[in-house]
């Protein structure tokens, strides 16, 4: 659709300074020791001393990143995999179901445990192949089971069995991620078994309800359900199709290659990894309130109470005002989104609403729900049996 | 979606002038300043071997495009399209002199075109025979995406990495003919109007190669940013022949001679995976002992993703030339070679 463009990387010098800390970083082995001096000077000096950089310094302190990211590049290769999906919904007009269709190339995930457990993005499967293999870096090919997946993540788990002692990444705590720090994105979706790079920073953290971080390297179909990683080759995260407003399989595809890309941190998801084993699927919280800022004081008023909701089992009525979720006072649609984002279907949440004008005062715990399924959206992701 | 898209507009155009006159900056800078960096210096000595091209239009085809210098009589490296199809070609210099260009020669399948001015270049790249720059190298393409420079203006420069050197399957927009050769994937956005025969340069200010024009990665169903490799276009300047080549990268075509003794499964619609419903006795894939229900994984290494791909596979294959076919039996992936025969004739 429309490409996106993006003129971040004209910041050379920003380049330069960080790829001094890189150079540093990576090259503990291998670059000098003065080089290690020079740069902790330019770091807390000022412009006089940062002169005594040459430019020389610079270049080499740019070759030197080069050579970082092909070490990052090649320490996570091994827990790269190589998806390959068979069949599935043919696309009408480039489109399945009013969703971007796919390339017809192969997708990228990553190895979570050493017995054959994959994650890889949903977005991957949006044609529901009823067939899928994986290829892992030794080069086997092996079929593929589709185990739960996370809607709220765009998350979905694979299994391959007859394996054991597969190379499992390092995963870097979520504290420890810094917001400009050197990031590098990984994908096989051009069809290549070694992976495309591509390079940037952390844009931000706590993105979509917490769960996902934000870069500008590129962040494409050729590398959802790839790997981040910072500049040692340590996984971040994977790298997924995300829009905060939309919790759609295919919402964030629009924003490929334009340097708002996300990814969802895969420190602290062992739980999750648990449930998805089990074949759950985790979809996103709903409400089914359609509300707007109260004219006449604090809280959200309630216009319209979607049917079989959860708000409508709570039996929540038009002109209800809802003063607080779990807490937190809410005066307008995004407070309420954003509180929302940080749940999932199926979890308890506390709402103040205020019923008939000023009289009442009600706080009670409702379950949320699931966001009815939107139009022409696959449903189902576990291959249909074909045979 | 209409707002969002005019705000990256005009952030794109606010960096670009920000962009500019930091390049403008560039001859005070460099006086008063005896340690200009050395992506500067780089730069700034590239833009003097750059010109924008300017041609015909054609509805929504734009007019402009990019070139850069590779001799010193006047030869410029541009990418081939509808730009070149006008009456008159008219290159514009760094410093700002117009001159009419005539194509010297052109490669519709690579996709490049060689243009030749009638004035001496002595600030001109020298292509390298051998491929230069790998993954993960800084690169910075110079181009005039969206005609942002006018004139003497300097062009826009970009820095990303080398993504991956590949050959892949990928298509021009406008049912346009298919790339075939190698490419050097950027992680620079460069799949913009007008970018097409921009320079991407190494941090040394080597070429790595041309920025080739808008197209479409079937794999991923996404933009491409990429660049013509640079040992690929020292060959075709090189290339004695004047006229007008039309490399044809393809070996003669099979014509479906090859017969495997495969019936498959027919669902109906187009996107079914390869099922085995049949295997005609005494053929070769009998031989290798395919079995009903067997799903073909891939051919000769090729991955067949459904019944249309297994078709146009089939299709190149040769009879007598073995090949290996995977195949999915229950949940084991199972190896067979198989040697073609040639197809009957009824």
């Amino acid at each position: 659709m429309n490409q996106l463009y993006k003129f971040r990387k004209i910041a050379f010098a920003l380049a330069i300074s960080i790829g001094l800390l890189t150079a540093s970083s990576f090259a503990q082995d291998s670059a000098t020791p003065e080089l290690q001096t020079k740069q902790d000077s330019a770091i807390v000096g000022n412009a006089d001393q940062s002169t005594e950089f040459s430019q020389q310094d610079h270049f080499r302190a740019m070759a030197l990143t080069s050579k970082a990211f092909r070490g990052a590049t090649k320490k996570i290769l091994p827990s790269l995999v190589t998806i390959e999906s068979f069949g599935g919904v043919g696309a009408i007009q480039g489109r399945i179901g009013g969703i971007r269709k796919q390339g017809e190339g192969n997708t990228t995930g990553i190895l979570v445990s050493r017995d054959g457990y994959i994650l890889t993005s949903t977005f991957n499967f949006i044609q529901q192949p009823p067939v899928i293999t994986v290829i892992t870096n030794d080069g086997q090919r092996r079929l593929a089971k589709v185990m739960g997946r996370d809607d709220t993540r765009k998350l979905c788990l694979l299994k391959i069995d007859g394996v054991s002692d597969l190379p499992v990444p390092e995963i870097m705590d979520l504290d420890k991620i810094t917001v400009g720090q050197w990031v590098i994105s990984l994908g096989v979706g051009y069809g290549d078994l070694s992976p495309a790079v591509s390079m940037g920073i952390i844009s931000a953290k706590n993105r979509i309800g917490g769960r996902a971080i934000q870069t500008d390297a590129n962040i494409s179909p050729a590398n959802y359900g790839g790997a981040l990683v910072d500049i040692e080759g340590r996984l971040l995260g994977i790298c997924v199709p995300m829009n905060p407003q939309s919790q759609a399989i295919a919402a964030g595809v629009d924003w490929y290659d334009s340097g708002i890309g996300f990814a969802v941190a895969l420190s602290g998801l062992e739980k999750l990894i648990e449930r998805l084993k089990k074949g759950e699927r985790i979809r996103p919280a709903f409400l089914g309130i359609e509300a707007a800022a109260n004219p006449k004081g604090d809280g959200l008023l309630i216009k319209k109470v979607v049917e079989y909701t959860a708000a409508h089992e709570h039996e929540l009525e038009a002109q209800d005002i809802v003063l607080e979720l779990n807490g937190t006072p809410v005066n307008d649609m995004l407070a309420l989104r954003q509180i929302l984002n940080k749940f999932e279907a199926g979890l308890e949440v506390e709402m103040t609403v205020k019923r008939n004008g000023e009289k009442k005062k009600d706080k009670f715990k409702l379950t949320l729900g699931a966001p009815p399924k939107p139009k022409g959206e696959p449903e189902q992701l576990e291959p249909p049996k074909i045979r | 979606m209409k707002t969002k898209f005019e705000l990256k507009k005009s952030f794109t155009l606010a960096i670009a002038c920000l962009l500019l006159t930091s390049l403008w900056a560039i001859p005070s800078f460099a006086q008063q300043a005896s340690n200009e960096s050395f992506l500067e210096k780089m730069i700034g000595t590239a833009q003097a071997k750059m010109v924008k091209v300017f041609g015909a239009g054609a509805g929504r085809v734009d007019s402009f495009a990019t070139g850069f210098i590779v001799s010193d009589d006047g030869k410029i490296l541009t990418a081939q399209g509808v730009i070149l199809d006008g009456k008159r070609i008219r290159v514009v210099m760094a410093d700002g002199t117009s001159h009419e260009a005539t194509i010297l020669k052109r490669d519709r399948v690579h996709q490049v075109a060689l243009l030749k001015i009638q004035a001496e270049t002595p600030e001109h790249f020298k292509l390298s025979n051998e491929p230069v720059g790998e993954k993960g190298d800084w690169v910075v393409a110079l181009s005039n995406a969206f005609k942002v420079a006018d004139k003497q203006e300097p062009l826009s420069a970009t820095l990303g990495v080398i993504s991956l050197r590949t050959e892949l399957e990928a298509r021009l927009n406008k049912r346009d003919v298919a790339y075939k050769g190698e490419l050097v994937l950027i992680d620079a956005i460069v799949s913009n109007p007008g970018a097409a025969g921009g320079a991407v340069l190494n941090i040394d200010g080597n070429v790595v190669g041309m920025i080739g024009k808008v197209i479409n990665s079937s794999e991923t169903n996404t933009r491409l940013n990429y660049a013509v490799p640079n040992n690929f276009l020292a060959k075709f300047v090189a290339n004695k022949k004047t006229d007008q080549v039309v490399e044809s990268a393809t070996e003669a075509p099979a014509l479906g001679q090859a017969d495997l003794g495969i019936i498959l499964f027919k669902f109906g619609g187009r996107s079914n995976p390869a099922y085995i419903d049949r295997v005609v006795r005494g053929s070769p894939a009998a031989d290798a002992n395919l079995q009903t229900d067997d799903m073909i994984v891939s051919i000769a290494g090729q991955k067949i993703g459904s019944v249309k791909e297994y078709v146009n596979m089939v299709e190149t294959l040769r009879p007598e030339e073995e090949i290996l076919i995977m195949v999915k039996r229950g949940v084991e992936i199972v190896r067979a070679r198989v040697t073609p025969r040639q197809k009957k004739i009824n």
